[in-house]
């Protein structure tokens, strides 16, 4: 008996132990908060995981550390602010928040960076316990789906138009418009990230192309993307030898196949929605779009097979030429010393577009009295600051930012940002969006990409399935 | 005689056949983790070399160094708790599984059965929809950001009852009746001989109980947000936020967390072979 | 210990109850001690399981979304919904196809891996901790090894294959490959856990029966078969139960190694499950999802109970 007493005392000290150390937190710790500058992640992580080759897509490259939780500031007024940022992005964000509660001294900022996947989840099981933080970052396409769920403030007043600090004629109309759901403003945005042509110029020279032109359209593209396939033998993709089973040099990829796909498509004047209620996956005009791209595979066999194929890898290692690959590329390809070029995304149909899509900072219905106000000041400031941000690849969201920018200082944003400007698009907007890639099209695309399933069948399939969730979100 | 021969000889030839068998086994089994160290140790500008390398050319520390001179790692701080979370729930774990195993193996009461199929239907409930009313209901009892919301919920295993049970069931009663006879009571029986008898079992469950904690990712990153709340391994998923370039940093990452665990086994797994020889249970 | 004890209640009768007629406040007593050895795992087990599962099949009945603030009741409309869900039909294939798979070579191949292990043979310890190693990565660092093995174009695996003067293969990357891929990593990952189980449950065999069969002239095939098998009974049913459980509800393996790809084809039910209660907000379809693969995982392991012990399968 003497050992069941020893035993239940350990367990009972070790209760009382558990339940001290347990004590709900108070002040936040005053460690941690190295103001490291940062390595680079996509922030579009999470989208990303989409494709089949995970690891090949979520690629996300990282220099020095981001600091995971980073206080700033010692003011009165507390703010907790959520982001998925885990790249060189995350320690420029809290740079810019650093500097902000330099001058605002009446208020500190709690910045707390996860993994995107990680960080969807914690966010939903905050909001449900009504415990949110006072600031996070979301993406446009997102707001149907969370807005319709009533845990988005109604961000009309922060801009200037009602009396906020927001100048809302600085910012792109057609960004402006993608904030907007069922009359409200949610959020305002930070960025304007998106879908370009990413390319190595060494092995342009090699294959005695012009490294400073790019492909503008779509016969260009094929045959720039011949010219850049090599068998094991050195022959290229032109050659009456070439050997398309044994290629070690790939002209392109279809890289993530939402915005690649959907680029194509609206460049072919198709989406997968008539905006309607109807499902269009199926035109015409979108089974061109994916043929144009199944055939560079399948035909013309100057890009791989998606599924078990590492594009990023393949880039870092010159084995790939061309990649449609978002902004966010840029660090990526600076920390492996590839000799990059950027380019818009050409135009493959019979009318520029590209695919786009915006970082914004949202808050809680729950935010109000001196927090609101310090939120909406630390909003104001963060997003005036977005040449800062661009350091990091990503153009900015407002008129006069982007047209700051030149090209010595940020050569890739500048190029893309022009782009985005002029004929970026975003994700249709869709209560039930999420549903709609995920089940709706991504692995039919999948399937179609990886042969499984012709361009057709694939469609039709996919389109009978957003038919389905369609007919559940009107 | 000659069949004694001839028993000998396949003895012999079944050993070196046997021997062989388990060296290929090893060699399969043991190369990924090989390969863990490998990448873990290649400096981050050769991790993209084509063709492979079985050794890196330059190896080097750097990823290690990282992983524990970064600020914003706590390590220590981590390792404690992952500590404190994974002793805590194993033993409580242990204790209360023992405990109810001993009820449901030993015991006669209404309901024993139906009570035993209600927690076998339990295990076959998937996790991921029970999380938000758990959730809930560790928030209001203000577990959040405290290792209580991480021992007490993976205390109620019902795969340790279950797997516990079956090795009761297979204790001999002579020793229990022999007991009885002495006048001993039902909590002595439990406490001095099924508990000894099944040691080899405990300690399975113990060590897996340990290591279902100490890697469990979804849970704490939930109910913990207090940066030195953090268990090793949610605080390590910063490494992992990214795949093809840090590999080896990743992989620095997953040696640190793995290698007290490994330690641990390395320790416990002779005490289940000491542990069921002491007891020589001998006549089943 | 034979497969009797396992499955006959009758026989299973401990310290006994004093004997008095029944009813008596004395047999009263006694039972209720008995209560007391299941009262603290009982409570603790209704927190935390037993309520949130009930609350679980309670939100199945509703159109739930999990941050709005009404949620209609529907009645049984999600589980007619799921019945004609193609989606779920393919993934509960998947996660079929996969469970058995998995737990089948796990069952088989860790025990005769611990019957290996547990002969005198030399260099038995370092055996024992290699074959169990992999048990201690998590499921990310799992999952991120195994693509780097199995990637088509720079996995290690097709680097021996094509040294070796043969074709590479197109693990994670082919619509057939897909799932056994999935399952040779997982049980790479994880058959070390079932060994310890047999190892332990091998050490309880007394060595006086492997005396008598081999002074018989028995060889260690024979004893094997004859001996070690049928004493190994509930160990083994054991550990097939409780594999094909947890692998019916396979998530990360697939998750980070495949996104469920090429296609479908390692599509789960759980990560099904996941995306619909997490990512597109439908808790109450997930829940849905979930109580229907509880009563598949349910029918499967009944008739595992019906296979390895024909009588008394109502006990459990």
């Amino acid at each position: 008996m003497r050992k069941v007493t020893w035993a239940l005392s350990l367990l009972i000290v070790l209760s009382l132990l558990l339940a001290a150390c347990g004590a709900p937190p108070t002040q936040p710790p005053p460690e941690a908060a190295p103001e490291t500058q940062a390595e680079e992640a996509t922030p579009e992580t999470e989208e990303a995981a989409d494709t089949t080759d995970a690891a090949a897509e979520e690629a996300a490259p990282e220099a020095e550390p981001t600091a995971i939780v980073a206080e700033a500031g010692t003011g009165d007024i507390q703010l907790v602010y959520w982001n998925g940022l885990t790249g060189s992005d995350g320690g420029t964000m809290v740079e810019m928040v650093e500097a902000f509660t330099e001058e605002n001294p009446d208020i500190s900022v709690r910045v707390e960076m996860m993994q995107w996947s990680t960080y969807f989840d914690k966010l939903l099981t905050s909001l449900v316990s009504g415990n949110p933080p006072d600031l996070f970052l979301l993406h446009e396409f997102e707001i149907p789906q969370f807005a319709s769920q009533g845990v988005l403030q109604d961000t009309s007043d922060y801009y200037t138009s009602n009396g906020g600090p927001i100048p809302d004629e600085d910012i792109l109309p057609h960004v402006m418009k993608a904030l907007e759901y069922k009359g409200g403003r949610y959020g305002v945005p930070l960025d304007l990230h998106g879908w370009g042509l990413w390319y190595n110029k060494d092995l342009f020279e090699a294959a005695g192309l012009d490294p400073e032109a790019c492909p503008t359209n779509g016969e260009e593209f094929l045959d720039y993307a011949r010219k850049l396939t090599l068998d094991a033998n050195g022959n290229d993709a032109t050659s009456p030898d070439f050997d398309p089973e044994n290629v070690v040099q790939w002209g392109t990829q279809v890289s993530w196949f939402k915005p690649t796909v959907l680029s194509t498509m609206w460049q072919y004047g198709a989406d997968w929605t008539d905006g309607e209620g109807n499902a269009t996956m199926n035109s015409e005009q979108a089974m061109a779009a994916v043929q144009f791209w199944y055939d560079l595979i399948y035909t013309d066999h100057v890009a791989p097979q998606p599924a078990g194929f590492d594009g990023w890898q393949s880039f870092a290692g010159g084995q790939l030429a061309m990649t449609p690959e978002g902004s966010w590329m840029l660090n990526f390809n600076d920390e492996n010393e590839i000799n990059w070029g950027v380019c818009p995304l050409p135009q493959f149909g019979d009318q520029p577009a590209t695919w786009t899509s915006s970082h914004v900072i949202y808050t809680p219905t729950s935010l109000e009295g001196e927090k609101l106000d310090a939120a909406q000041r630390l909003i104001g400031y963060l997003t005036s600051q977005g040449l800062v941000w661009a350091t990091s690849g990503q153009p900015p969201a407002r008129v006069s930012q982007l047209e700051a920018m030149t090209l010595e200082e940020f050569p890739s944003a500048k190029v893309l940002g022009d782009s985005f400007m002029e004929f970026g698009r975003y994700d249709t907007a869709n209560e039930c969006i999420q549903e709609i890639i995920d089940i709706g099209y991504m692995p039919e695309l999948d399937s179609i990409f990886n042969g499984i399933k012709t361009v057709e069948e694939g469609l039709n399939d996919a389109n009978a399935r957003i038919q389905d969730i369609l007919d559940r979100c009107q | 005689m000659r069949s004694v021969n001839r028993n000998q000889v396949s003895t012999w030839s079944s050993r070196i056949l046997l021997q062989i068998a388990l060296i290929f086994l090893a060699v399969i089994v043991g190369f990924p983790l090989y390969w863990m160290l490998v990448v873990s140790i290649t400096p981050p500008a050769e991790v993209f070399s084509w063709p492979l390398h079985f050794w890196p050319p330059h190896p080097s520390l750097e990823n290690y160094i990282e992983v524990f001179t970064r600020q914003d790692l706590q390590l220590p701080r981590w390792f404690l708790n992952s500590l404190v979370v994974s002793v805590g729930a194993t033993i409580a774990t242990l204790f209360l599984s023992s405990l109810t195993a001993y009820g449901f193996a030993r015991l006669e009461f209404p309901g024993r059965d139906t009570l035993f199929i209600i927690l076998l239907f339990a295990i076959m409930v998937p996790g991921q929809v029970t999380l938000i009313p758990v959730f809930l209901l560790v928030r209001k009892l203000g577990w959040l950001d405290s290792y209580n919301a991480l021992i007490w919920p993976v205390a109620a295993n019902v795969f340790g009852v279950f797997l516990l049970r079956q090795f009761f069931m297979g204790v001999p009663k002579d020793l229990e009746e022999a007991a009885v006879i002495d006048g001993a009571g039902r909590f002595r029986i439990y406490w001095q001989i099924i508990l000894p008898l099944s040691k080899a079992a405990l300690i399975a469950l113990g060590i897996f109980v340990f290591l279902a904690t100490w890697n469990d990712l979804f849970w704490p990153l939930i109910v913990l947000n207090r940066l030195e709340m953090r268990t090793l391994t949610v605080g390590l998923t910063v490494l992992q936020g990214t795949y093809t370039q840090e590999r080896g940093l990743v992989m620095a990452g997953a040696v640190v967390a793995s290698a007290p665990v490994l330690l641990l086994y390395a320790i416990f797994q002779r005490r289940i072979v000491q542990g069921v020889m002491l007891t020589g249970m001998g006549g089943r | 210990m034979d497969n009797e004890m396992i499955m006959n209640a009758g026989r299973r009768d401990g310290p006994t109850p004093p004997r008095k007629q029944v009813g008596s406040w004395r047999t009263w007593r006694w039972t209720l001690g008995n209560y007391l050895f299941i009262l603290p795992f009982m409570i603790l087990f209704s927190i935390f399981v037993i309520g949130p599962i009930l609350y679980a099949f309670y939100m199945s009945l509703h159109e739930w979304k999990v941050l709005a603030r009404q949620h209609p009741f529907v009645g049984l409309e999600n589980y007619r919904q799921l019945l004609k869900d193609d989606i779920w039909w393919i993934a509960l294939r998947n996660s079929l196809y996969f469970a058995f798979l998995t737990s089948a070579v796990n069952t088989v191949f860790a025990l005769f891996v611990a019957i290996g292990v547990s002969r005198p043979i030399l260099g038995r310890d370092f055996y024992r901790f290699i074959f169990y190693a992999p048990v201690v990565l998590s499921v990310s660092a799992m999952g991120i090894i195994m693509s780097w093995m199995m990637n088509t174009q720079f996995g290690v695996i097709n680097y021996f294959l094509i040294w070796f003067g043969l074709p590479p293969v197109k693990w994670l990357a082919d619509t057939y490959l897909v799932v056994p891929s999935l399952s040779i990593a997982t049980v790479w990952w994880g058959f070390g856990f079932p060994m310890l189980l047999y190892i332990a449950g091998l050490q309880g065999i007394p060595e006086h029966l492997y005396e008598a069969a081999r002074i018989d002239g028995a060889n260690s095939w024979r004893i094997t078969w004859h001996i070690t098998l049928p004493l190994m009974r509930p160990t083994i049913f054991f550990v097939a139960i409780t594999q094909l459980i947890a692998h019916f509800q396979v998530f990360g393996q697939p998750l980070i190694m495949t996104n469920g790809g090429p296609g479908r084809a390692s599509f789960t039910t759980i990560m099904y499950l996941y995306q619909t209660a997490w990512r597109f907000f439908r808790m109450g379809y997930g829940t849905t999802i979930a109580v229907g693969l509880a009563f598949v995982i349910l029918f499967f392991t009944l008739l595992q109970f019906r296979l390895f012990g024909r009588q008394s399968v109502v006990e459990y």
